[in-house]
């Protein structure tokens, strides 16, 4: 089942020295139940890419289509509700809400998507427990660990049970063990039949938790390998 | 979400504070200079606002406000009398003399002599004696601040002879009236008393205070008397307002309180406005990932707002009570410049909607950076 399908994306920024092309002609996928890694130098557009799966970032042409719902066409308001409703997000820095505790922070989609609040921290304080944040489920983020936060954050971005679920550079803010403990629960809990996942890193050594890494260079899509079921084999290739 | 807009509003207790403070602060500025602006203004037509059973003036046409008075012959109340839609007319007058105390102290007084007959314009606040009293010989009513300034560090109290004008009074009263145009000491006496304390002649009137019959409105009756005793007529506000125009026209009061309330205005609006906006601003990356979550521009608004309310509510509560607590402990002091000084229910009414008004204006100038805001910010480090 397909998950996410990028047809001839393309993507230009005006800058004072005139139209800069980001992405020049993507063709891309992530299937449904895979862990898939967007891979390559900075600069090169993966974070673009991601921004324009999750309707985040407008203009750009070529198609993409979410779990067959395509996503260029809609505008900002429909856009809004797509995103509560499909993708969950992961971010660098985690973005929690500062005044928020742990188990308000995890509920906050489903608050948004109008669930009552007694309910929607039920839900999340279930899911901060799987994620063995039992004992703090009442702390705010500053009286966390890097870890503890990202682990809140990918609570935050599973509790509504998404389609799609996007993360950028989620160990880049970790240390080593760290950033290993949260991969693995990614593993566990964000890749599932239905559900894809789709992973912007730098870090080599997360790689072997991919299904497929999809390396970019300079816009374009370099080549496609195979993660840890295929041994890192080549998929395809392209120039 | 409401909950979590108070949340990212309280979280910081110290910016949270100090967008109170700042709003407290420009609430204060802003309703204390109104006020005292205010006062100011009342203060210019504090006669005609004590003679409140008269609801129309008459004077000469050369008057041109309540400190201007003009003499008039006694003749001229019975000609407003006749006059079309008067209930009644009585005889006032109004001078300046000077008073001069068993131990030598001397001072101008505003001399106000009110109808033999009937009392009309008599204070109507007394804190000794009563205004029945003014039908003893010689007697007169001096105000509690009048007393304070001829009698310093001396007890409120009757009795004490004066010399007004040269001729002996008694004070048999002390009355409570509000802070006049030229800070004089009040002295309220029968008008036949009144002029001899001034020093004329006994049939002088300087206004012919009158009210209209019930039905007729007092703008219209004093329409009439204009036009059939070619004097000047006003209605009591009518007046008040002509009063208080010539002193915002000649004194520069307007210009002075003018640009401090300008002042007071612009450093609200900017104190209010910039400490909510940058109080948005600094939570910008929050309100991305709310949007990147897929929390809509309505309800990011809806946040926006309630924050914006919640913090003037408060900040307006503090600023507009210390405002209040100054003028309680001031305003009834005798002495001072801001004695009788109070907040108009206006002026705190119309500060607390300019505060509300000024950061809701904020609230939409920060939420139009919020919504233009790129939620891709968010995947930003």
């Amino acid at each position: 089942m397909q998950g996410v399908i990028c047809r001839d994306v393309e993507m230009e920024f005006a800058t004072a020295a005139g139209p800069y092309r980001v992405l020049k002609g993507i063709d891309f996928e992530a299937r449904a139940g895979e862990l898939t890694m967007l891979v390559g130098p900075s600069g090169c557009g993966k974070t673009t890419l991601l921004s324009i799966i999750a309707g985040l970032l407008r203009g750009a042409r070529g198609s993409v289509r979410v779990f067959d719902e395509e996503v260029t066409s809609q505008d900002a308001a429909a856009l809004v509700s797509f995103r509560l409703r499909n993708i969950g997000f992961i971010f660098q820095q985690y973005n929690l809400l500062h005044g928020l505790t742990a188990t308000e922070n995890a509920a906050i989609p489903l608050v948004a998507a109008d669930m009552p609040w007694p309910g929607a921290s039920a839900r999340a304080a279930t899911l901060l427990k799987k994620l063995e944040l039992g004992a703090h489920l009442e702390k705010l983020p500053r009286q966390l660990s890097g870890g503890q936060q990202q682990r809140v954050a990918i609570a935050r971005a599973l509790v509504n049970e998404p389609r799609l679920l996007l993360c950028d550079e989620p160990t880049a803010a970790l240390d080593g063990s760290a950033g290993q403990a949260v991969m693995e629960l990614l593993r566990e809990l964000a890749v599932r039949p239905g559900r894809a996942a789709i992973i912007v890193t730098h870090d080599p050594r997360v790689f072997a938790f991919a299904d497929r890494i999809v390396h970019m260079e300079d816009g374009r899509i370099q080549r496609v390998e195979a993660g840890r079921s295929a041994g890192a084999a080549a998929v395809t290739s392209r120039s | 979400m409401i909950r979590v807009a108070f949340k990212i509003l309280l979280h910081d207790s110290a910016k949270f504070l100090a967008l109170v403070l700042g709003i407290a602060f420009a609430s204060l500025l802003i309703s204390q200079q109104a006020a005292i602006f205010h006062s100011v203004m009342e203060s210019s037509a504090r006669d005609i606002i004590e003679a409140s059973e008269a609801d129309i003036w008459v004077m000469r046409p050369s008057v041109e406000t309540i400190d201007q008075p003009d003499q008039m012959p006694e003749l001229t109340v019975q000609r407003v009398r006749s006059a079309d839609g008067v209930e009644w007319a009585v005889p006032y007058y109004q001078s300046v003399a000077r008073l001069r105390t068993a131990g030598g102290v001397t001072k101008s007084v505003a001399v106000i002599g009110v109808d033999d007959a009937s009392l009309v314009a008599a204070p109507r606040v007394m804190l000794i004696g009563s205004i029945e009293d003014l039908r003893q010989p010689d007697a007169v009513i001096l105000d509690a601040a009048g007393f304070a300034s001829i009698f310093p560090g001396v007890p409120q109290r009757v009795g004490d002879v004066v010399e007004i004008g040269e001729r002996r009074a008694r004070i048999v009263g002390i009355s409570a009236i509000g802070p006049s145009w030229t800070g004089l000491p009040r002295v309220h006496a029968r008008r036949s008393l009144a002029t001899e304390l001034a020093r004329e002649s006994s049939d002088s009137v300087t206004f012919v205070l009158a009210r209209a019959r019930p039905g007729r409105s007092a703008d219209e009756v004093a329409a009439s008397i204009g036009a059939e005793t070619k004097l000047k007529a006003f209605s009591r506000a009518g007046f008040k307002a002509v009063s208080q125009e010539w002193v915002l026209l000649y004194s520069g009061v307007a210009e002075n309180f003018g640009i401090t309330i300008l002042m007071g205005v612009v450093i609200g609006v900017a104190i209010v406005g910039q400490t909510f906006y940058m109080f948005s601003v600094e939570n910008l990356r929050q309100f991305a990932a709310l949007k990147a979550i897929g929390v809509g521009n309505r309800r990011i608004l809806a946040m926006i707002s309630v924050q914006a309310l919640f913090v003037s509510a408060i900040g307006f509560s503090l600023g507009i009570g210390v405002a209040s607590l100054f003028f309680a402990v001031f305003s009834p002091q005798l002495t001072g410049g801001l004695r009788g000084m109070f907040m108009d229910p206006a002026i705190f009414a119309g500060t607390g909607i300019f505060v509300v008004v000024v950061t809701l204006l904020s609230c939409v100038v920060s939420a139009r950076r919020v919504f233009t805001v790129d939620p891709a910010v968010v995947f930003r480090s």
